[in-house]
């Protein structure tokens, strides 16, 4: 128990002395260069995140490469835009819902399955619900699990940015903990 | 013996000699050049096994992609080391 605590002491010690040069990665670039390509780059990035996941089933890529590729689009948005602005647009609360929403689909596709009287992720019974042939079915499984995949990995990536890089204190907690800017 | 094979030959010496920059060179900025240089060749290897293999179409997403995280990376690092003062 000493050691746990002691840990945990550590850990808030470090927090604080690199509490400053955390913060610092989030706030917005002076750099006009910086911010214009990024603001051009990431309705591109998106577009394509989103192909990878479309194609996933015949070409490199799928749920989690597409989910990652969608992420990266989040952090370079919030390097080069600052923490205000990307909260706004994908807070830490929406990042949690969208990762347990990815979830949910992901998992509720494979209890779909289970329900209707085969094995779990076996998308072949989908067929009765679907009203396509077993085959097709198949695919539009495999396509609703990877969008659900996708979903819950770019949540999860853009969160654990957050929250490394603001050392999990965000601006409104400052003041409950005595940290000055 | 494949053009394309050849050419990617010779990339792949010319990235040693930018791992020698990114391993050696003074200074930091050096580095993420020749890291950031090495990204590319890279992509360029990738896209010669592509034509080597005659699967240019699935290759060119795996570029893609690689040429996108070396991006995101070294505007990260630079970032990194502007608030570090080391720049």
């Amino acid at each position: 128990m000493p050691g746990r605590l002691g840990q945990a002491l550590v850990c808030v010690c470090l927090r604080l002395k690199y509490f400053n040069e955390q913060r610092e990665m989030t706030r917005v670039t002076d750099d006009i260069i910086i911010r214009t390509v990024a603001r051009v780059i990431i309705p591109f990035i998106q577009l394509y995140a989103l192909y990878v996941i479309m194609h996933g089933h015949h070409s490199p890529g799928g749920g989690f490469q597409g989910g990652v590729i969608l992420g990266a689009s989040f952090i370079l948005f919030l390097l080069t835009h600052g923490l205000e602005e990307a909260k706004t647009r994908m807070s830490e609360m929406k990042a949690g819902l969208f990762s347990s929403f990815g979830l949910l689909i992901y998992s509720g596709i494979g209890l779909l399955c289970l329900i209707l009287g085969s094995n779990y992720l076996d998308y072949g019974k989908l067929s009765t619900i679907l009203k396509v042939i077993p085959a097709q079915a198949r695919s539009l499984g495999i396509l609703g699990v990877e969008i659900g995949v996708g979903i819950a990995v770019m949540a999860v990536m853009f969160s654990v940015f957050f929250d490394i890089s603001t050392g999990g204190i965000l601006p409104e907690d400052e003041e409950d903990l005595g940290v000055n800017k | 013996m494949n053009i394309f094979l050849l050419l990617g030959m010779g990339l792949f010496i010319l990235v040693f000699l930018c791992l020698y920059r990114a391993v050696f060179g003074p200074g930091v900025l050096n580095r993420i050049a020749g890291i950031c240089a090495i990204g590319t060749k890279t992509l360029v290897i990738l896209l010669l096994m592509g034509f080597i293999y005659n699967r240019v179409e699935m290759f060119i997403d795996i570029s893609m992609v690689y040429a996108l995280l070396n991006f995101i990376g070294t505007i990260t690092a630079a970032k990194y080391l502007e608030i570090k003062g080391e720049v």
